[in-house]
């Protein structure tokens, strides 16, 4: 493969991790600590979503289906079986999965704009079925009342806490996920991004390696939401409908697909500015589209890689 | 959308006939907006390879365009119509020609998100206004009463709409059919940089087809209005549902559009006999049987923009 298509940061891809002390002191930096695990918990959102659509070129729009049903899943069964906090969020986790596999299996046979369509499709049915069932969900209402169950000795009442138990869960995924990117299976998802037909002619059982990329894919969303329950004590309705499918999207945009950082940039960029904005204007979501319109029409490519390509430009 | 009809007066197995004639003829209704809608979507899909998210924003503005012209400028209904078609496609035309056009030279997925992105916007707009409440809207009088069909008895607005759409569906077949713009477009949608190599400027058409696909959503929105009330958000799910209807058919096929558009109305009028809750969600299971069986739809073409 070419020097120049490689995705970028592959050699100094650990450098962020000299970033680490900001991200412990980050809740000190916004107005409030929980703003901070908000961030962290799209952030994870983010960077799961790279996998597919970045390094895999499948651009999904009912991603918020895994960070809805995550929250979901995880939200009752820590409310109905009081259970520990990492059964509830492992529990939400497999649902996904599985929902995934079978959503997988029927489009990965698609590609382009018809895995995006049916993506989208499904993403409603779910909103569906959670508005209507509202015995289960609370319906419009969202479903109230998710416990933090302490871990051990450690109660996560205060929002700092909190905090820090999503750092380590940030911490973990990225490192899954840089592994997982910056591995031959990885390396086989970038060659169907840049040319499927190719990789089946070498032998590749292509359809099979997106349904995985899919199926990671949908584990972090489904631990993004799982974390959401925790963080707002409630899930609202609106994790599962198209405008979160199209956050996250915006997110990965914003910050550079392809690159793992950048969507994780986006994420908390986003939603630091969503939280600012708010308090001035109730308007956040006209700037959003405009947004969302201006990003695609001049920095598709990520603000990132923009900026990295102002100041250290690639010899060509 | 008032999808159920009204509740029927159950008086014995007789009855019970007659409602489900009402729901079936309920159903072609509602069929008829998703035919409105997926038509226009499916021509500009097959012609510019993009996916417009915006549709179902667009219908609002139809809708909305419509309010306009009967409330403000008291016009007559026949106007408002026919208002908000020629205004809504102005505005398409518009949007492909200072936005939409830039990005045709990347992946298709560009211009998908800029029209995400505009439909958060267009309906944001809509909302600070005309503010986030529904607005009432009348069935026009010329159509007040129903009209008896022997069998039963049947709103003499929803058969206009059956009327209108049939008639617009028919314009539609007749001219990509018969004229010579229309071959132009036909030859567009298999190749379109082979037309623009042949000396028709591409550009102009690519503009008329978007102009053309947003009229028809815009007066699909007219015409829907009358059975709802308005509001900003109504265009949201109608998009889903026109994006099953299009998976469905098959995307780029005008026939898969109509026949798409009959079985997802009739299944969500029929599934609300049986069950309420279970009519939005039968359609999604209906499509991922068709995905089973069919992946690119009933119509869909093979390496057809993918």
């Amino acid at each position: 493969m070419e020097e120049s298509k490689r995705p970028r940061f592959i050699k100094g891809r650990y450098y962020f991790f000299l970033l680490l002390p900001l991200f412990i002191f980050l809740p000190f930096l916004t107005p409030h600590h929980s703003l901070a695990s908000e961030m962290l918990i799209f952030a994870i959102f983010a960077m799961g979503f790279d996998i597919l659509f970045g390094y895999t070129g499948l651009l999904s729009f009912g991603h918020a289906i895994f960070f809805g049903v995550g929250a979901y899943t995880s939200g009752l069964i820590l409310i109905k079986f009081q259970a520990p906090l990492v059964v509830g969020l492992l529990g939400g986790i497999l649902l996904s999965l599985i929902i995934a596999l079978v959503i997988g299996l029927l489009i990965v046979r698609n590609r382009g704009i018809y895995f995006v369509m049916v993506t989208l499709a499904f993403c409603q049915m779910f909103y569906f079925v959670a508005l209507k069932w509202t015995s289960l969900t609370g319906g419009d209402n969202g479903l109230h009342g998710v416990p933090r169950p302490s871990i051990g000795p450690i109660h996560l009442d205060s929002e700092i806490r909190l905090y820090y138990l999503i750092l380590i869960f940030f911490i973990i995924s990225l490192l899954l996920a840089l592994r997982i990117v910056h591995s031959p299976f990885g390396r086989v998802l970038y060659s169907l991004k840049n040319n499927e037909d190719r990789a089946k002619s070498i032998g590749f059982h292509t359809d099979r390696f997106k349904l995985i990329s899919f199926l990671i894919s949908a584990c972090f969303g489904a631990l993004a939401g799982g974390l959401y329950a925790l963080h707002l004590n409630f899930v609202p309705l609106e994790t599962l409908t198209i405008i979160t499918s199209g956050d996250v999207v915006i997110m990965s945009i914003i910050g550079g697909i392809g690159t793992l950082y950048g969507p994780i940039f986006g994420a908390m960029l986003l939603v630091y500015l969503k939280n600012i904005i708010s308090g001035y204007t109730e308007q956040w979501n006209l700037i959003m589209g405009f947004l969302f319109i201006v990003s695609v029409l001049t920095f598709r490519r990520g603000i990132l890689l923009e900026l990295r390509e102002k100041f250290f430009p690639t010899k060509s | 959308m008032e999808r159920g009809g009204k509740p029927p007066p159950l008086h014995g197995p007789l009855m019970d006939i007659q409602f489900i004639f009402v729901q079936l003829f309920n159903g072609l209704v509602l069929g008829a907006f998703y035919i409105l809608l997926s038509l226009g979507l499916t021509i500009i899909f097959g012609m510019l390879g993009v996916v417009n998210f915006a549709h179902g924003a667009i219908y609002m503005l139809g809708a909305y365009a419509a309010y306009t012209v009967m409330e403000v400028y008291s016009g007559s209904f026949w106007m408002a119509v026919l208002f908000s078609g020629i205004i809504v496609g102005l505005i398409g035309m518009v949007i492909e020609s200072t936005l939409l056009r830039k990005l045709y030279d990347l992946p298709h997925f560009y211009n998908l998100l800029l029209t995400f992105g505009m439909m958060i916007f267009i309906e944001e707009l809509i909302r600070i206004i005309y503010s986030p409440i529904g607005k009432p809207f009348g069935t026009p009088k010329e159509f007040l009463g129903s009209i008896d069909l022997g069998f039963m008895l049947f709103p003499k607005y929803r058969l206009f709409i059956l009327g209108i759409t049939t008639f617009l569906a028919i314009g539609i077949w007749l001219f990509i059919v018969k004229t010579k713009l229309g071959s132009i477009i036909r030859a567009g949608t298999d190749d379109s940089q082979m037309v623009d190599a042949l000396g028709i400027d591409i550009s102009k058409i690519f503009t008329l087809v978007f102009g053309m696909g947003a009229g028809l959503a815009g007066m699909a929105g007219a015409l829907a209005a009358p059975l709802q009330n308005i509001y900003p958000y109504m265009g949201m799910s109608i998009l889903t549902e026109t994006f099953v209807v299009v998976i469905i058919g098959g995307m780029g096929s005008i026939i898969g559009s109509i026949i798409g558009g009959i079985i997802i109305g009739e299944l969500i009028t029929l599934g609300v006999i049986f069950w309420p809750p279970l009519a939005h969600i039968l359609i999604y299971i209906f499509m991922a049987v068709i995905l089973l069986i069919r992946p690119r739809g009933l119509f869909g073409r093979a390496k057809f923009f993918e």
